[in-house]
């Protein structure tokens, strides 16, 4: 393949990363602080949507993807107040957050289907970076968000382990009640992350509709959310390997959608499937690798801290 | 500050009142979503009401959806008792639908009526079970997380759909529509009541309803099954062997969902299409948990949102309020019931903050 298709498509497949790294980055965090949260969905539904409506009404990408965020914050604290103060099951939960965007989205977004941005998020080329060759183009050429998440991708993994934000983070993920016993809120801390990754979902959301598919349908993330989900196994819950995840599935995005348009004989059935078949076959192997290697997730993933318990 | 005490028994009046209380949270938040939207909830809630309980004809609608709410939660109460998460209850569905589907477009259509359909039921049990299988072997030789490989299938068995539907099984006379031939007579469930469209699909599902109480109740599988609920680790130490039991369920929970999907291709739609309501299979798990995984409180439950599913259908059509204000109420009924089980188990207690 030459060049003029290669780099468009790697520079796609970053685009399409993107929307996946954010909120897989966002999982990882609430996890690590043991909430399992499955309604990264639902949160990426709702930041596709009021990111879309604010970016179509205010006509600025920018505040599409600040108010996505705040949407997929806001929802994200639901899951937070019923699993941390409730101590309410976090699967069930997930799973409500996950049809309450859906419905949400659905029940306020009809008027709104199949409108288009006039002015979606656009890129830039970082000087002197862009010029190095295969590279430059593919990730210096991009807009502010896919920058955005380079550096934050970096500042995540040095918060994790080598801050003391991060020890406790991971203390209260593994161990809630000694974390606890330090003087650690285990209730502050698991709030926190959870709101950051519904903040993360929700941006991933709102990059979706404001820079990669600039209008708005019913189920327009389709099950990225879920796909986020199974990275976080895939990534080991750390977020460097969470980059190497995202950018994999947004080559597959990213393939699909070149073969798609160069009116391919494979059916379009099979393609759209494509990414929930990868995702489920490397879900079985990092599983498999995960145990033989004793990786393991977050001790206290999804098990509620009470405090007073003896 | 308040903190959480264990409680020795819970009250029976707050088991009964915490599925009220969440459905009344339920339409409170739903009315206001549909307030903002500039319409009197109260008139949609009336009309709600009607369409799925206010005639003969609205009620048998309301057990038209009921039907495969029923089915699908009489599989997953047996492994949520064993806390096995079966989320995939949508794909399973779906290929019920297929399985069963293939023999209604292939086979002789002449063949007598029993046999077809004995067939198509067989058929969808398989398919089901099938697709619940793989995700439960996983996760017994490798420790796959069942939650995370079913939802990944559920969108799996939609594409294979999608692609029968564009492709090989598509009807060459659908004028471009993505369906199937109409099935013929004899692959079609019978109705119950003429001029209705229920069938005997739901006395299936009545029956499947006693056949999982009995089960769990008066059987040493149920009783393997409440055992593993309360405690894997110890259900081993007593020699109980999991994994099997926990693959018989996963079957049963499959193949009960795979036979859904074939009670709404050959009761109600009678050819296969891309849009067979799969999204019964996310209502049913709300199903299971409301019913606190009883089977006949299930029964109850699943009248109850097969009302909420026929209504919502209706208000779509006669009042333009978009569907999704169900899939809100029933996301709210959820939380709260979530929410609420803390009281079933502790009770709040406040002190005084002392620093």
């Amino acid at each position: 393949m030459s060049h003029d298709i290669v780099i468009p498509l790697l520079s796609n497949a970053i685009k399409a990363g993107t929307i996946l790294l954010l909120p897989t980055i966002g999982e990882i965090f609430s996890e690590r602080a043991g909430i399992l949260n499955l309604g990264v969905e639902g949160m990426m539904l709702i930041g596709a949507f009021f990111g879309f409506i604010v970016a179509k009404l205010t006509n600025n990408p920018y505040y599409g993807i600040i108010a996505g965020m705040a949407a997929g914050g806001i929802a994200s604290l639901i899951h937070a107040f019923v699993c941390i103060t409730l101590k309410g099951n976090q699967i069930v939960s997930g799973l409500a957050l996950t049809i309450f965007g859906a419905g949400f989205t659905t029940f306020y977004g009809q008027k709104w289907i199949n409108m288009n941005l006039s002015n979606p998020l656009k890129g830039f080329a970082i000087p002197v970076l862009e010029k190095i060759p295969v590279i430059g183009p593919i990730l210096f050429m991009q807009d502010l968000i896919v920058y955005l998440s380079y550096i934050l991708t970096i500042a995540l993994w040095i918060i994790l382990y080598k801050t003391t934000i991060g020890l406790n983070l991971r203390a209260v993920g593994e161990n809630a009640k000694a974390a606890n016993s330090m003087g650690i809120s285990v209730s502050k801390t698991r709030y926190f992350w959870t709101f950051f990754g519904g903040l993360m979902a929700g941006a991933g959301g709102a990059y979706l509709t404001v820079a990669y598919a600039p209008f708005w349908l019913d189920s327009i993330t389709a099950g990225r959310g879920w796909i986020a989900v199974a990275l976080v196994i895939f990534a080991m819950w750390d977020p460097i390997k969470a980059v190497i995840g995202s950018y994999l599935f947004g080559s597959i995005n990213a393939l699909q959608f070149q073969l798609q348009a160069s009116g391919t004989s494979i059916p379009s059935a099979i393609l759209n499937m494509l990414p929930y078949l990868v995702t489920f076959i490397v879900i079985v192997i990092s599983s498999i690798i995960v145990k033989t290697k004793h990786i393991r997730p977050p001790k206290e993933l999804g098990i509620p801290y009470f405090r007073e318990e003896k | 500050m308040f903190y959480f005490e264990k409680r020795k028994q819970t009250p029976l009046k707050l088991k009964i009142a915490i599925p009220i209380v969440s459905l009344l949270i339920g339409f409170i938040v739903g009315s206001i979503a549909i307030l903002i939207t500039g319409t009197n909830p109260l008139m949609v809630y009336k009309e709600l009401f009607l369409n799925a309980f206010g005639s003969w004809y609205a009620f048998s609608e309301t057990l038209v959806a009921a039907t495969p709410l029923i089915l699908i939660s009489a599989g997953l109460i047996i492994v949520f008792k064993m806390s096995v998460w079966n989320i995939g209850a949508f794909g399973q569905y779906i290929m019920g639908a297929i399985f069963s589907s293939y023999f209604a477009i292939f086979l002789d259509p002449s063949i007598p009526k029993p046999l077809m359909l004995s067939i198509m039921i067989v058929a969808s049990l398989i398919g089901g079970a099938l697709w619940a299988l793989i995700p439960t072997l996983l996760k017994i030789f490798w420790e796959v997380n069942e939650v995370i490989t079913t939802l990944l299938l559920n969108y799996v068995a939609l594409y294979i759909l999608k692609f029968l539907m564009y492709g090989p099984w598509k009807n060459p006379t659908s004028y471009g529509f993505p369906l199937s031939k109409t099935f013929p007579d004899s692959a079609q469930l019978p109705v119950l009541f003429s001029g209705y469209r229920l069938t005997i699909a739901f006395i299936f599902a009545l029956l499947t309803v006693a056949i999982v109480w009995f089960l769990l109740k008066k059987t040493r599988f149920g009783y393997e099954v409440r055992v593993i609920g309360d405690n894997p680790t110890a259900a081993r130490y007593a020699g109980i062997n999991v994994n099997k039991d926990i693959i018989i369920a996963m079957a049963i929970s499959g193949g009960l969902a795979g036979l859904a999907g074939m009670s709404q291709v050959s009761g109600i739609i009678h050819f296969l299409q891309v849009k067979i309501n799969a999204d019964y299979g996310y209502t049913s798990i709300i199903v299971a948990w409301i019913s606190y995984l009883e089977p006949f409180l299930m029964l109850l439950a699943s009248i109850l949102f097969g009302g909420l599913s026929s209504g919502g259908y209706s208000i779509q059509i006669s009042m333009r309020v978009s569907y999704g204000i169900v899939g809100l109420i029933e996301s709210i009924v959820l939380f709260s019931l979530v929410g609420a089980q803390i009281f079933l188990n502790y009770r709040i207690r406040w002190k005084k903050h002392e620093s």
